[in-house]
């Protein structure tokens, strides 16, 4: 495309360069922040790699606080909700992959019949539905606390759940319409006029010719609700049923934690959906670019 | 003369649950749970937010369960406060700041990636999801680590560098907050835009420029006459959708700077999180401010519905 001399491609490796750093650096800083004691990164506040290396910050929030290792020895203060890893890590997976199930089985079956059914009412819910996406959590939030509060389903994982099937249920649908839009018409009717059911049909002919398109939009899903801190920090605030990004943000403003135990959690955090991202990099990409343009 | 009876076999009338459902209740049925999910955790609370904004809402009236109607006074008690408007600004600065960055660094970054001969921009093109994958708490407490004033590791690598020679209080100076901030949510949310303006590239036909450079155009004016005007649906469609997030934008907020210092990060949906669930705990402001920013966002998505999202197929 370009005519590349030599100097445009070195300009084109620098900026590449560039990029990559930009991208690289929050996670070479929270590497090595999460790999060193307090001390050490209070010893030379001008020191980029850290003077000794310590798994202790891993140790103590995996074993629930039990093995202190060096570093928090002498430590007479930890927040209970650092202990509570595991349970806020099992609750988060729970949530996410129930989440996941219910909005990629809602989702399609109202995606399928948006893109075949062409009534005036099912192009109202896919406008609905463009609309929804936009809805900020904030305004949901407030009186989602004072129903689920009046009805007592403040602390449950299941008020979470349904909140952000809910919420996420919109996006769902503008990802897999276009892609049902794109299977052709003539092989339901030839399973039809064989005897097939409409529902039969959906579920033996169309479904699993979907997969791809219920891949990309489940590794998204399971992401943002992975992600989702809003909705269950408000309205889950015992230890037993926080998720993960609710017991991170606790620790924000907490004077005695400091950034080595914070970056240690956060990189456990953030593992699983880096490892997807990784290995499902193909699908994230059709995904997010179905669910914004498509029509 | 009689006619000889005559009797017809008719197939025998299925139960209600065997018979074949009409197109319409078919489709209705479908939707069931969708329209559900829709009306229960969408529409009703979305409703119901509007109700609270107009009741005396505080945490005594939840406890007896009783909201006294008190008309426009929480939207004028919004209207009135500093605060609001200060929340306001800030989050019509950190809007434009980060989509205006975002769409200019998106259409560079989807350009280099583009450069099939470059043996980096592949390793660029590896990475570029990777911002997608980071929780948004998790890169607001990773920032404000880089950001801290003391122990910063932004600091230690430019002290390394030699760029500097005092510590920088990047996020706890009121004039660089709001800016220090902008940056870890461009961090965060720049790959969908890049994957969108990456993707729309691989939509150009090759022969447009095949055909420019026979004449002779130079890359600038081949950027400028064809991969731009090709590009004009989607940097809509990402200025939407972008505006419509940057102006939620919270937990960046919430792990790095608490609206501090003073108010230099108040931004809407934090002014609606600190007035409903800290103390005095007044539901009924915060739900008059998160129903003006939804107000807002509503007329966004409006414009995105009728003029972008049907006109444009990648």
């Amino acid at each position: 495309m370009f005519k590349t001399t030599p100097t445009v491609r070195l300009l084109l490796h620098v900026a590449n360069l560039t990029v990559i750093a930009f991208i690289l650096l929050p996670l070479v800083a929270v590497f090595i922040g999460s790999i060193q004691s307090e001390r050490a990164l209070q010893a030379d506040t001008r020191r980029v790699l850290p003077l000794e290396f310590t798994l202790d910050n891993f140790t103590i929030i995996l074993t629930k606080g039990q093995q202190r290792g060096r570093i928090f020895d002498q430590a007479t203060y930890l927040p209970d909700n650092i202990k509570s890893f595991y349970t806020a890590f099992m609750n988060s997976m729970i949530v996410a992959c129930s989440v996941t199930f219910l909005t990629l089985l809602f989702g399609s079956l109202s995606a399928y019949t948006i893109a075949r059914q062409r009534f005036r009412w099912t192009l109202f819910l896919m406008q609905a539905n463009i609309v929804a996406r936009f809805v900020p959590v904030i305004v949901l939030m407030i009186p989602l606390y004072v129903v689920m509060r009046s009805v007592g389903q403040l602390n449950s994982l299941s008020g979470v759940i349904i909140a952000e099937t809910g919420f996420l249920l919109p996006y769902a649908i503008l990802i897999l319409a276009p892609y049902f839009d794109t299977i052709p018409g003539e092989l339901e009717e030839a399973a039809r006029i064989d005897g097939c059911t409409r529902l039969g049909a959906f579920f033996h002919i169309i479904l699993p010719l979907a997969t791809p398109a219920l891949a990309a939009c489940g590794v998204i899903m399971f992401i943002i609700s992975w992600h989702e801190l809003l909705i269950p920090l408000i309205l889950n605030a015992r230890p037993d049923f926080m998720t993960l990004p609710v017991v991170i943000a606790s620790l924000v403003g907490d004077v005695h934690v400091f950034f080595n135990l914070m970056m240690a959690i956060c990189l456990l955090a953030l593992a699983p959906t880096v490892v997807l991202v990784a290995l499902l990099q193909k699908f994230i990409v059709e995904g997010l670019s179905a669910g914004a343009v498509k029509g | 003369m009689s006619t000889p009876a005559v009797t017809i076999e008719r197939a025998p009338r299925r139960p209600w649950y065997r018979r074949e459902m009409s197109a319409g209740s078919f489709a209705f049925v479908m939707n069931v749970p969708t329209l559900l999910c829709l009306g229960l955790v969408l529409g009703y609370p979305v409703i119901y937010a509007a109700y609270l904004s107009v009741h005396r809402v505080g945490l005594g009236q939840l406890r007896s369960g009783v909201f006294a109607f008190n008309g426009w006074d929480n939207y004028s008690r919004v209207l009135e406060d500093p605060l609001f408007w200060i929340a306001l600004k800030n989050t019509g600065i950190f809007t434009v700041v980060t989509v205006g960055s975002e769409i200019v660094l998106a259409v560079l970054i989807a350009l280099l990636i583009n450069q099939a001969g470059i043996w980096t921009s592949r390793i660029t093109r590896f990475l570029i999801l990777l911002p997608y994958a980071i929780p948004p708490i998790c890169n607001g407490l990773i920032w404000s680590f880089l950001y801290s004033f003391q122990f910063g590791f932004l600091n230690r690598i430019l002290f390394s560098a030699g760029l500097i020679d005092n510590p920088i209080n990047w996020a706890g100076n009121p004039d660089t907050a709001l800016y220090a901030v902008t940056v870890p949510y461009i961090w965060r949310t720049l790959p969908f835009a890049i994957i969108l303006v990456h993707a729309a590239l691989q939509g150009i036909p090759r022969e447009l420029y095949e055909q420019a450079a026979i004449d002779g155009a130079s890359a600038w004016r081949r950027f400028r006459h064809i991969t731009l005007p090709m590009l004009q649906q989607i940097i809509a469609v990402i200025l939407i959708l972008r505006t419509a997030f940057a102006f939620a934008v919270f937990e960046e907020i919430l792990a790095i700077t608490q609206g501090g210092p003073g108010d230099a990060t108040w931004v809407a949906a934090w002014y609606s999180y600190k007035i409903t669930f800290s103390p005095p705990n007044n539901f009924g402001m915060g739900s008059a401010s998160a129903f003006i920013l939804t107000l807002m966002i509503a007329a966004i998505a409006l414009v995105y519905m009728r003029f972008i999202y049907r006109r444009v197929t990648l």
